[in-house]
């Protein structure tokens, strides 16, 4: 068994204004293999994507600031690659129908199991010929 | 059918006798009967309907906390209005059901929504309904006024071999008002309690402790508390000296809070003198027993050895030097190091065990004996570690061991340790190398830990059972509790996340599997596991890279504020507190959560339901049919929806039967072996017994009922049945949905003397706790209750139920002996209550009632 490179790791940026939604994802999505940056103000995450390229956004709807749709076409605009996962505790079918529209790959209501948003990032990892551990809930 | 007074004939008689208008009055009341009747059923329904859906929103904020989701804190606002909203319906609808007959449960509901609210708005004030509390009375609802480490303390209680010094608490609440010498200047200022009563309790703690111990001395802890957090560095001790009490021990209690109370004005002045503001904090007082060793155990050390915990200990005196022990963190909690001091000769260890002094005298030799015993080092460990769990970070337990080594945990401060960097490689590798022994099941706790497999079951015996080793069993059955409180993580083939043992495994922060297939095969008795509940999978070996990620509060953990807010807020929800109907405070007022209000409200519906014709005589003359039967039985039908095949005959058969609970009762009532156990034994002196028994007390709570009737749906039965002289009422809700299932049986009366219908409850009960019915028994009055179970249980149980009632008739009169109950009760049991080759009584099975299925009930043909 080898140990995976940084660079065959998929790079992913968390973006929630609820700390604890960064301090949960973070270690489960480092468990799968991802090299995860968390950010919970919208200015702070941008400067980043900025400076940085991410295989992988998770992002908040409803936040102060720059709010996650704003966020998304942001990506979606700058790095058209960045796949970009919502993930939102006031989920409509008008929200959810905008973030496709707006490039998307997926749309996530909150609460929602940590196994399915593990689900989606390993199919995003298996987009991009990333490695990532299959030892986890499905 | 009889024509007695108030029968079928005389009613007609009486209706064809009145005028025309009259009769038409009468025909339009029959009409507006069986409407109200739908609409008692409907409230019913509807009661049904919302206890379905708040449980499961119980179940799921649960698993909410259990790990299993993300969450956040609209989240939880969201989900208190939800549930609130529903239990608020039910309140309604009982009430609409019974005519306003439980009005004080809108109270009740209207507090609970109350403290709910102040919880969600961090208005912790008025939680704590009393000022001082005994230790054994704190929980989690008083997390925001005593601090987590002291609930953490008082939660040990429920472990087994864990004994807690006796003491008591003055939360932040009482403190204040203990102190505060000026009068409030407005409302929001003003302490809920009156000086005067939070005085005289403290009074009465120190008379307590100094009336039931030889304890002297008291140690106080002050637990700094800052809003909604507990200041967790901040640690004083002081110790009160109390007087040696007269036969009044009040003056010397007296003394002691006059003492706390100063201690607390200086605590308070200070913080003023420091220039800060004045903080909130509890105090926690213990008595200090007389003891012959202490010392603290930590669950995980500061010496870089990430896996390891410490236990130190020292003699009570203070004049020798302790003993310090490095322990693996898991089951069997093996030393990696320990340095023992040597003793003097004569030295008395606990057990009085006396050192020889040979290590001193020759220090080449061995470093001679422990003060604390190997069984308390390994109990004591596993204790901390059971702390951690609850606390989500390293604690340190104080303890103190008496000279016969009876000990007493004294303390409980959470505390910091600095952590390892984890090496994800690393990490990676460990886990994509591992041996997976099995995977799936249910999460009922998400968390890692590691230790040795102990297969259990029903009868283990919780002493026997190797603490902090991983608990296997095939059922995750309520009587697993006791384990659990010993155990590092629990895995079963069987059980929902909805039980009770699943509640309890949340309670601990236990990692918990349910329904891992065969986990008792790949899971063999003595192998070293490592479980991870988060993932569902349970590996070979200890895979100390993950334990080590675990341990560092990655996952929910009581350190987050989101956490202890929902747990807060579930000690008003989820907990159900009136278990008996029949006792004394099973009523609005001791709903103390929502659960208890669904609780409540669901047995009174079914109550009102189950005795309705006594309840509601207004609706007695309703247009039923007769069934015919291949039975002597005269059973009328009445079907309030889907329970009867639209093109059923005036007299419909069994095959007109839609309802799928009627269908499967019958299907029992009507067994071929249920009759071959059919031997009735009828003497004139049982006859004359019956004839002389007072009516009211047969039918006690149960009613009188006027023929035999069945109002049915499409999964409702309610049965009302007079076979011989007893009286039987069955009410039963089947579906797929099992949350909604319930089935109710009642049963009383009878023909012959008192001591053989008692023999006849007997045998009754027997059978019904073998399908896992809760019954109550008060004289010949038996009453069973089966909830929240699957469809196929139901339809065992109306099966079952159907055959007893067929073999029940009038058997009472048989029963001569106890032997001739048991004898009853093994035929019975060797033809219907066979489960997996075993049965009641021990008996072989020598045959099985076939268990319809719900999508198409067998119908047994005589």
């Amino acid at each position: 068994m080898t140990t995976p490179s940084d660079s065959s790791r998929l790079r992913l940026l968390i973006l929630d204004d609820e700390p604890i939604v960064c301090k949960r994802l973070k270690p489960a999505l480092q468990k799968l293999g991802c090299t995860v940056e968390t950010f919970t103000d919208s200015a702070s995450a941008l400067a980043r994507l900025g400076e940085s390229a991410f295989d992988l956004v998770i992002t908040d709807l409803k936040m102060e600031g720059l709010d996650g749709m704003k966020v998304l076409t942001e990506v979606k605009s700058s790095s058209p690659a960045t796949r970009v996962v919502v993930i939102t505790g006031f989920a409509t079918m008008e929200t959810a129908r905008e973030s496709y529209r707006q490039g998307a790959f997926d749309f996530i209501a909150k609460p929602f199991r940590l196994g399915d948003l593990l689900d989606c990032v390993r199919r995003i990892g298996s987009e991009l010929g990333k490695d990532l551990s299959q030892a986890t809930a499905k | 059918m009889s024509d007695a007074p108030g029968g079928r004939q005389s009613f007609l008689r009486r209706i064809f006798a009145l005028p025309w208008s009259m009769q038409r009055r009468r025909r339009q009341s029959r009409e507006i009967d069986f409407w109200r009747l739908q609409a008692l059923f409907n409230n019913f329904r509807r009661i049904l309907f919302e206890n379905n859906a708040i449980l499961e929103d119980m179940a799921h904020l649960e698993r909410v906390l259990g790990g299993e989701y993300i969450f956040d804190r609209a989240f939880l606002d969201q989900a208190v209005r939800s549930i609130s909203s529903r239990v608020h319906h039910v309140t309604y609808n009982l009430n609409a059901l019974t005519g306003n007959g439980h009005i004080p449960l809108y109270d009740r509901y209207q507090d609970i929504r109350t403290t709910l609210d102040d919880i969600l708005s961090g208005n912790t004030r008025n939680l704590s309904p009393t000022a001082v509390l005994g230790l054994e009375e704190v929980g989690w609802e008083h997390e925001p006024q005593v601090g987590t480490s002291l609930v953490c303390l008082a939660e040990l209680r429920h472990h087994p071999g864990v004994r807690l010094a006796r003491g008591f608490v003055v939360t932040a609440e009482g403190v204040r008002t203990m102190c505060d010498e000026m009068e409030a200047v407005n409302e929001e200022q003003a302490t809920r309690f009156p000086r005067a009563d939070v005085l005289a309790a403290i009074d009465d703690q120190f008379a307590a402790l100094l009336g039931s111990g030889s304890a002297r001395q008291f140690a106080v802890q002050v637990v700094h508390l800052e809003g909604d957090e507990e200041l967790q560095n901040v640690k004083e001790h002081y110790i009160l000296a109390g007087a040696e009490p007269n036969a009044d021990p009040s003056p010397a209690a007296v003394d002691l809070r006059q003492k706390l109370h100063t201690l607390a004005d200086e605590i308070g002045a200070r913080q003023h003198s420091e220039g800060g503001r004045r903080r909130r904090f509890a105090l926690h007082v213990r008595a200090v027993e007389p003891h012959a060793i202490r010392g603290s155990v930590h669950s995980r050390t500061s010496l870089g050895l990430d896996e390891a915990m410490q236990l130190s200990a020292v003699p009570a005196t203070g004049e020798m030097s302790g003993d310090t022990f490095i322990l693996r963190r898991t089951s069997p909690f093996a030393p990696i190091q320990s340095s023992i001091s040597p003793r003097p000769a004569g030295y008395r260890y606990v057990r009085n065990r006396l050192a020889t002094g040979e290590s001193l005298a020759n220090p080449t030799m061995a470093r001679g004996s422990a003060l604390v015993p190997a069984d308390i080092v390994k109990t004591l460990a596993k204790t901390a570690i059971a702390c951690e769990r609850l606390i989500g970070g390293a604690v340190s337990l104080s303890w103190e061991c008496s000279q016969v080594a009876d000990c007493l945990i004294t303390g409980l401060l959470p505390i910091s340790v600095p952590r390892l960097e984890i090496d994800e490689n690393a990490l990676q590798r460990e886990r994509e190398t591992a041996e997976i022994l099995c995977r799936d099941g249910q999460r009922v706790q998400s968390g890692v830990a590691a230790g040795r497999v102990a297969h259990v079951n029903e009868g283990t015996q919780p002493s026997s059972f190797p603490a902090g080793a991983i608990a296997v069993a095939r059922y995750a059955s309520p009587q697993l509790t006791p384990v659990l409180q010993r155990a590092a993580a629990i895995v079963t083939e069987y059980g929902t996340t909805m039980g009770h043992l699943a509640t309890v495994a949340r309670e601990l922060r236990l990692p918990a599997l349910f329904g891992v297939p065969e986990a008792l095969r790949l899971l063999p008795e003595g192998s070293e596991v490592t479980v991870d509940a988060g993932e569902a999978i349970v590996y070979r070996g200890v895979l100390a890279n993950l334990l080590r990620q675990e341990a560092g509060h990655n996952d929910l953990s009581p350190a987050d504020p989101e956490y202890r807010l929902l747990r807060r807020l579930l000690r008003f929800i989820l907990p159900l507190h009136l278990i008996d109907p029949d006792a004394a405070d099973f009523t609005p007022n001791g709903c103390r959560s929502y659960h208890d209000i669904i609780h409540y409200s669901h047995e009174k519906a079914v109550d009102e339901l189950a005795n309705f014709q006594d309840h509601r005589p207004e609706l007695g003359s309703i247009r039923t049919r007769r069934m015919r039967l291949d039975q002597p039985l005269d059973l009328r039908v009445l079907d309030i929806g889907g329970g009867l095949h639209p093109s059923a005959p005036a007299e419909p058969t069994v095959e007109d039967v839609t309802s799928l609970p009627l269908r499967v009762f019958l299907d029992g009532l009507r067994h071929p072996r249920a009759s071959d156990l059919e031997l009735p034994s009828l003497g004139m002196r049982d006859i004359l017994s019956g004839m002389t028994h007072e009516v009211s007390t047969l039918y006690e709570g149960g009613g009188m009922l006027a023929e035999n009737l069945a109002i049915v749906g499409k999964d409702y039965l309610n049965i009302s049945l007079r076979v011989g002289y007893h009286f039987n009422v069955i009410d039963c809700h089947l579906g797929e949905d099992e949350a909604r299932n319930h089935v109710y049986y009642r049963f009383a009366g009878g023909l012959a003397d008192q001591q053989r219908r008692l023999r006849r409850i007997h045998f009754l009960r027997e059978v019904l706790t073998a399908m896992d019915f809760k019954v109550t028994v008060k004289g010949d009055l038996i009453i069973g209750r089966l909830k929240l179970v699957p469809a196929p249980a139901v339809l065992s149980a109306l099966t079952v139920l159907g055959a007893l009632t067929t073999v029940a008739r009038q058997r009472d009169t048989s029963l001569y002996s106890d032997a001739d109950t048991s004898e009853l009760l093994q035929g019975f049991s060797r033809v219907f209550l066979c489960r997996d080759g075993h049965c009641l009584g021990g008996e072989e099975q020598l045959g099985q009632l076939p268990v319809a299925s719900p999508a198409a009930p067998a119908t047994q043909q005589r």
